[in-house]
């Protein structure tokens, strides 16, 4: 047979052994009340007995006698007990039928076994009782039945049961509750989420209003997947944007070779068609390339390899490398770095950096225009600045150019891949530097980095 | 005749590779694997060695390490898949060998096998000589002839880097990483700018031209023109 679900389940398990512990510390409670109280009762009737022991046995021997059977008939509870026993052990008087053999003479109030006896019956009773030796030999034996313990044991079971078992029984029906109510959401959840491997990316987790641990792990799951939704339709893009561009030099050699293999009548014509051709294939694996060397960036854990990197040497150094590049575009390129100034980094992936954003600025800056590469302090921030007076990136633009392969409208006719951004950015990334646009006349490109935090 | 021992599992790219060397006059041995690799390299003693880093049975890179280890100098290019090109494979470089990764165009590889056959000595000439050029590394002067030639810091650095490989095809990529320490491929024809500068200076107007542009290749700087 199978075990109902909610047998297994962990909340019942816990709710179960909430339940027993509270029982287990009821009973002792419990028993320790009892106990007390027993104990207590135990030292009155102790007290009592002794001291009408001392009374009795202070009387003249025929007083004792009717002392004893005056004390007997004042107890419609039959409680009392008493007798005087000879000195050869047998009854004076009293209704205990025999000197108990193990009850102790001129000693203190203590249990024994002994038969009582009435008019018409004896019964044998566990008593508190008490003797003394009287001066003519005589034992006077003065007892107190302690039923009344029993009475409050009863009383105190009677209590337990009637407290106890409705209690253990609401603890388990509280568990087996909250257990099913787990599963069922935990149900509800799995179907969701089935439903999401299943490829429905617009389902979400039920999250209820009420502010409770099952809600806000909902709420932060559905974070969670809004943000992986935005990701994968942005990857989906990512790879049609990829496939356009790869496809559009793939088609032109295709074309090129389709034509040239029915047309080419010389070899050299042929030979001008596999270069057009092994043109476009380069084309596509330069695409190619810089998508995997984006990725490899932006999943490598290189801080390990990280050093000390001058920047300023560093921007002289990408200056030196432009600047025919800029005199041939009539480009004014100027690094201003007075300071020497360090920043913990990849130095190879810093100058790649920063040669995409001076390459950038001086593709998109018009012939007679101007490029700075400043270095700049500022705030607790080492700041990377270049300017250019170009065409600038508009406010809406702003977002979109660190897309992939985003490329301005503006500047579609301008050969390139339109990688270099994200490049810059993931390499930003990597070092925990910001990369921000600002406006102003043309574009400004500022990698901020901010001064390592003193552990 | 040089002896180029190729281990690369993939027959296809094992053949053109092959024939294009041979078209170049070097002789080249062909292993399939890592394995077979290590014992063509420990029998046959060649001058310049092609491993593919991924290979059935042993890594390439092992393979290159077992023959350190025996001793045996032999210089290396490595062929790494792209996005595979981790630090253990950037450190080749400095150990005086050489990597490139696939897909690679072919010219690239026989310029890279040619450099790493002929790489130049250490010599404590301080002055080189190519037919008419004369480079002083001391005074940082150049001439061609009787010709002075005022260079920039960073032309006398490309023109030191191609004298010393004079006769040599240097691809743009080798360029990039050996004069600049480059280590990416930038947007812009960086290296054709800088060349078309040098040239200027290097072969004035009336004079046979020395730094040759190979079409889709390189450039060569050639002692007689």
């Amino acid at each position: 047979m199978r075990q109902p679900q909610f047998l297994r389940s962990n909340t019942f398990h816990w709710a179960f052994l909430v339940a027993a512990v509270f029982a287990v510390f009821i009973i002792v409670l419990f028993g320790f009340i009892y106990w007390k109280i027993d104990d207590y009762l135990t030292a009155r009737s102790d007290r009592v007995i002794t001291a009408e022991r001392n009374g009795i046995a202070d009387l003249s021997a025929e007083r004792r006698l009717e002392a004893i059977e005056e004390r007997l008939r004042q107890d419609p509870r039959g409680v009392q007990l008493a007798a005087i026993f000879g000195a050869d052990g047998h009854r004076i008087t009293g209704n205990i039928e025999s000197l108990p053999p193990d009850l102790q003479v001129d000693a203190s109030a203590q249990s024994a076994d002994i038969v009582r006896i009435d008019r018409d019956h004896r019964e044998h009773q566990t008593i508190r009782a008490i003797a003394r030796r009287m001066r003519n030999g005589d034992v006077l034996v003065i007892g107190r039945n302690v039923d009344e313990a029993k009475e409050i044991a009863l009383v105190v079971g009677q209590a337990l049961a009637l407290g106890l078992l409705p209690g253990f029984c609401l603890c388990l029906l509280a568990g087996v509750w909250l257990s099913v109510r787990a599963q069922r959401r935990v149900e509800e959840v799995n179907q969701r989420v089935r439903r999401i491997i299943a490829g429905d990316l617009s389902e979400r987790l039920p999250a209820r209003t009420v502010d409770e641990p099952f809600s806000r792990l909902a709420v932060i799951v559905n974070g969670m997947l809004d943000e992986m939704e935005a990701m994968i339709h942005a990857l989906a893009g990512v790879g049609n944007d990829i496939a356009h561009d790869l496809r559009t030099p793939l088609t032109r050699a295709r074309l090129t070779l389709e034509r040239g293999r029915t047309n080419a009548a010389t070899v050299e014509q042929l030979q001008a068609v596999a270069d057009k051709a092994i043109a476009g294939i380069d084309q596509s694996l330069t695409i190619i390339t810089a998508l995997l060397r984006l990725a490899e960036i932006e999943n490598s854990r290189r801080s390990a390899a990280f050093g000390s990197v001058a920047l300023d040497e560093m921007l002289r150094e990408v200056c030196d490398i432009y600047e025919p590049i800029a005199e041939n575009k009539n480009i004014a390129l100027h690094v201003r770095a007075t300071r020497r100034l360090t920043v913990r980094g990849d130095r190879d992936l810093l100058i790649e950096a920063v040669a995409n954003l001076v390459d950038n600025a001086i593709k998109f800056t018009p012939e007679g225009g101007k490029v700075d590469i400043e270095l700049v302090r500022g705030n607790g921030e080492t700041i990377v600045r270049v300017t250019d007076t170009g065409s600038g990136i508009s406010e809406q633009e702003r977002e979109a150019v660190l897309r992939r392969f985003y490329r301005s409208d503006k500047i579609r006719s301008t050969p390139g891949v339109g990688l270099g951004l994200n490049l810059v950015a993931a390499i930003v990334k990597l070092h925990g530097f910001r990369l921000a646009i600002r406006s102003g006349s043309g574009c400004r490109m500022e990698i901020i980095c901010p001064d390592p935090q003193e552990a | 005749m040089a002896k180029v021992l190729l281990i690369e599992d993939d027959s296809e790219t094992a053949e053109e590779i092959t024939a294009e060397l041979a078209d170049r006059g070097f002789e080249v041995e062909w292993a399939a694997n890592g394995i077979d690799g290590l014992e063509k390299a420990r029998s046959s003693r060649p001058d310049a060695m092609i491993v593919d880093r991924l290979l059935p049975g042993m890594d390439g890179l092992t393979v290159i390490e077992a023959l350190r280890n025996e001793q045996v100098r032999t210089p290396v290019l490595v062929l790494s898949a792209l996005g595979a090109v981790d630090d253990r494979v950037r450190g080749l470089r400095m150990g005086g060998d050489d990597y490139l990764t696939k897909p690679f165009a072919i010219v690239e590889l026989v310029a890279r096998i040619e450099a790493l056959l002929r790489r130049p000595l250490e010599s404590r000439e301080t002055t080189l000589r190519v037919g008419p050029l004369e480079l002083d590394l001391i005074e940082r002067t150049a001439k061609r002839g009787d010709r002075a030639i005022d260079l920039l810091p960073r032309e006398f650095r490309l023109l030191e880097y191609m004298m010393q490989r004079s006769d040599q095809l240097l691809t743009r990529a080798m360029l990039l990483e050996e004069v600049w320490n480059y280590k990416f491929v930038p947007a812009t024809n960086l290296v054709d700018v800088h060349m078309g500068r040098l040239r200027h200076k290097v072969d004035g107007p009336d004079e046979a031209p020395m730094i040759h542009n190979v079409r889709g290749a390189g450039f060569i700087l050639r002692a007689v023109p």
